[in-house]
């Protein structure tokens, strides 16, 4: 048992190097958390890859807890550098990023005209020598568009952050087959568990589905912000702190695993 | 499509007059005509307001104005001052908003503003700021923005109403005008008059032939160059002392490839005249020649002093898509237009400290390419009202003292306007149990408020008594809302009592 998992381990490194393609490996930016850092490959979010963060009903047009996500689990590395947000509307606002941890004064937004110009802005960002992470609010991220994403994640190892929004109004553009991406993340709120002697909401909760994991395995789990908005700094470890975990998908029968290639 | 900016002084004399004697100028009621020679004749050839006002009008005998107005300050004209001090401005305009920008005597700047209106925030934003600046400078000015020179200079002179005119705009914006708005001569004009045309619109759609055999070639080529039919070429002012590298080729050149070639050998040569002057370029022109006697202009900003070759070689080619090299470009001119002290720097001070990161080349890329005002940082301002809290500046400025550390959790999509939404709430401060956004209807779990924002009644008096109550509440499936009632539950006077949506937590 343990000889096939070395030698599973072997090729995977293998893989992983081929695909890599001699470049230098960005590392990861692990959650903190066994449960979840063990389904993801490396232990921890890949950093110079991009990321799809996915809203669901009408989260697909606010995109709300989507970019509340985002920026918590990337709030470590904005820390390290200056962090990019291209928009298609000008709502992002920078006191509820501050609250959950995320340094606006280290953020530049940019506020696209279109679609096409937001990738090409998200790809100059993802180049830029001093930006740790981009973020990128689109409609959809065809094949091409991915591909060019992920070399210029790779020229300087910074990590892009694809949020998923649909216009105003909009019916959404069909999602492509295929996908580059790293991971793709599907965002929802969840209800709060505030301590029985507190009054008002807790931490903010979201439950959050892995849909996509390259070289990982999917999940489900639901996390907390536990240390949002109460303007505590200085905390070294993620923002983010696991909660429960929704069930297995490795466990499930053949036919409902979905892999990514 | 090209965008050719008129500006036009109407007073230009007169406030030259004026800012020249500085504190000494007499008051502004005070008439004031200035006098020139006409041949033997000594005549009006400016005069202020109050003089206008008062009866004087430019062409009137000097002696006659005098006669007319008691107390008339009469001072000798300066036209060739004029003419020059119009050059300088030129000048000033080229370093400032456009790189290809001509004087137009006696009056007026031809400035070709095709693809730099951006860096100054978009085209209304540049004619705001041109007219800003110059009345700053106590010199009154109209502006107008056409595809052609002609349809611009009409429209800056004679339509106060218009001043931005796209392509197929052209013909509605300036048909109305009187035929004085085609810079014809006088008796043309009058001749014209006596045909009974008295508009524009009157002879643009007239058979050409019979007018020109009637009144000389003339006419139709001003209404063509009205019409952006025919191209007019300005004659763009030079800078001077700005570093200036040229090129001229024996056989035009035209493919991509090759403009991004001869870019940068431009940008090689520029910059070694950078570095022997010890500067670095801040708003660079690049300046295309056609054969067909056209010129292609470029405008590239960037955010502080650069004589980089590779960034600088990389901000041109990306412009190369707005060059529409026609049949070819026969001369290539790279101007640092304004430039600034830049003097050598060590990279990092010691091999082991890393290089501090640098977005000054990305935000000149997307400056260049996107717009300067599309990207910003946000920062916070003194401000109880939450739309008033934070304010755009760009990326560069300096960062502000201030923290933003509210005491309540703060959205982190804040709506553009607050949108109304029904609720079901008891008053005076219970938050509301039901809502209804967007034809959704949401259930309030949990809550947290409310947090008493007040008017600020110093920017305006109807936030005098003007109260928000603002809430903080979670639906069944854990969203999170930011909603508010206008007014403090009670009293009529602090507002509706409406409930709103201000923003969305996730």
């Amino acid at each position: 048992m343990s000889g096939s998992r070395g030698r599973l381990a072997a090729i995977r490194a293998t893989i992983a190097a081929l695909e890599a393609g001699g470049r230098p490996d960005a590392g990861v930016l692990p959650f903190g958390d066994e449960g979840l850092d063990g389904r993801l490959p490396g232990g921890g979010l890949a950093l110079g890859r991009w990321h799809e963060i996915v809203g669901v009903g009408l989260e697909a047009e606010t995109s709300a807890a989507p970019s509340a996500f985002a920026a918590l689990m990337a709030a470590p590395l904005a820390k390290k550098g200056e962090a990019v947000w291209v928009l298609r509307r000008d709502d992002l606002w920078a006191p509820g990023l501050e609250g959950l941890g995320f340094p606006p004064e280290r953020l530049i937004q940019v506020c696209a005209r279109d679609e096409a110009e937001a990738l090409a802005v998200m790809e100059d960002a993802l180049g830029t020598v001093g930006v740790s992470a981009v973020f990128g609010e689109v409609e959809a991220v065809d094949l091409t568009a991915g591909r060019r994403l992920q070399l210029a994640c790779e020229r300087r190892g910074t990590t892009g952050f694809v949020i998923k929004r649909r216009p105003f109004g909009g019916t959404g553009k069909a999602e492509a087959a295929g996908s580059v991406t790293a991971s793709r993340w599907r965002v929802k709120s969840a209800p709060s568990e505030p301590a029985a002697d507190e009054f008002g909401l807790g931490a903010p909760r979201f439950e959050v589905a892995l849909e996509r994991c390259r070289g990982g395995r999917t999940g489900a789990w639901i996390l907390e912000a536990d240390r949002a908005y109460s303007w505590e700094a200085g905390d070294v470890a993620h923002p983010l702190r696991l909660v429960a975990d929704l069930g297995d998908r490795e466990l499930a029968p053949a036919s409902g695993r979905r892999r990514a290639a | 499509m090209r965008r050719v900016v008129s500006l036009y002084l109407p007073n230009w004399s007169v406030d030259r007059l004026r800012r020249q004697l500085g504190n000494d100028a007499p008051p502004p009621d005070q008439p004031l005509v200035l006098v020139g020679r006409v041949g033997r004749r000594r005549v009006v050839t400016a005069a202020n307001a109050a003089a206008l006002q008062a009866g004087a009008r430019p062409g009137q005998a000097a002696t006659q104005a005098q006669a007319l107005i008691p107390g008339l300050d009469v001072r000798d004209a300066d036209p060739q001052g004029d003419a020059d001090a119009l050059e300088r401005l030129a000048v000033w305009a080229l370093r400032r908003y456009a790189p290809v920008c001509q004087a137009d005597p006696p009056d007026g700047l031809a400035i070709d503003a095709t693809g730099a209106a951006h860096l100054k925030g978009g085209e209304t934003a540049m004619l705001a700021d041109m007219v800003d600046r110059l009345a700053e400078a106590g010199v009154q000015a109209e502006v107008a923005i056409a595809p052609a020179y002609g349809a611009a200079h009409a429209l800056a002179r004679f339509r106060r109403d218009l001043r931005i005119v796209d392509d197929g705009g052209i013909d509605a914006a300036i048909g109305p005008l009187p035929l004085e708005a085609l810079r014809l001569p006088h008796d043309l004009v009058a001749g014209l008059r006596r045909m009974g045309f008295e508009r524009i619109a009157d002879v643009v759609h007239r058979p050409r032939a019979p007018l020109a055999l009637r009144f000389g070639p003339d006419l139709g080529r001003r209404l063509d160059q009205a019409y952006a039919r025919t191209a007019e070429p300005l004659i763009p002012v030079e800078a001077p002392e700005a570093p200036r590298v040229e090129r001229v080729f024996a056989e035009p050149i035209g493919a991509p490839e090759t403009l991004a070639r001869y870019a940068g050998a431009l940008a090689a040569d520029l910059c070694r005249a950078l570095e022997a002057a010890g500067l670095g370029v801040r708003r660079l022109d690049w300046l295309c020649y056609r054969v067909d006697n056209r010129l292609e202009a470029v405008r590239v900003g960037l955010a502080r002093p650069v004589r980089d070759l590779s960034r600088i070689t990389r901000l041109l080619t990306d412009k190369i898509e707005t060059i529409d090299p026609g049949f070819g470009i026969d001369r290539m001119i790279l101007v640092a237009t304004s430039a600034e002290r830049l003097d050598w720097r060590p990279g990092a001070a010691a091999l082991a400290e890393t290089a501090t990161p640098d977005v000054f080349d990305l935000i000149d890329v997307l400056a260049n390419r996107i717009g300067a005002r599309r990207l910003y940082r946000l920062q916070p301002v003194e401000s109880d009202v939450p739309e008033r809290s934070m304010r755009k500046v760009p990326p560069l400025a300096a960062p502000s003292a201030r923290d933003w550390t509210p005491d309540w959790p703060r959205p982190t999509r804040l709506l553009r306007r607050p949108e109304p939404v029904e609720t079901l709430a008891l008053l005076p401060d219970n938050p509301p149990t039901h809502f209804t956004w967007r034809g959704i209807r949401r259930r309030v779990v949990r809550a947290d408020g409310p947090e008493r924002i007040f008017g600020e009644w110093r920017r305006r008096d109807a936030e005098l008594h003007a109260v928000r109550d603002y809430f903080q509440v979670e639906d069944d499936a854990g969203e999170r809302f930011w909603l508010f009632r206008a007014g403090d539950g009670e009293d009529a006077t602090t507002g509706s009592q409406a409930w709103f949506i201000h923003g969305l937590f996730g």
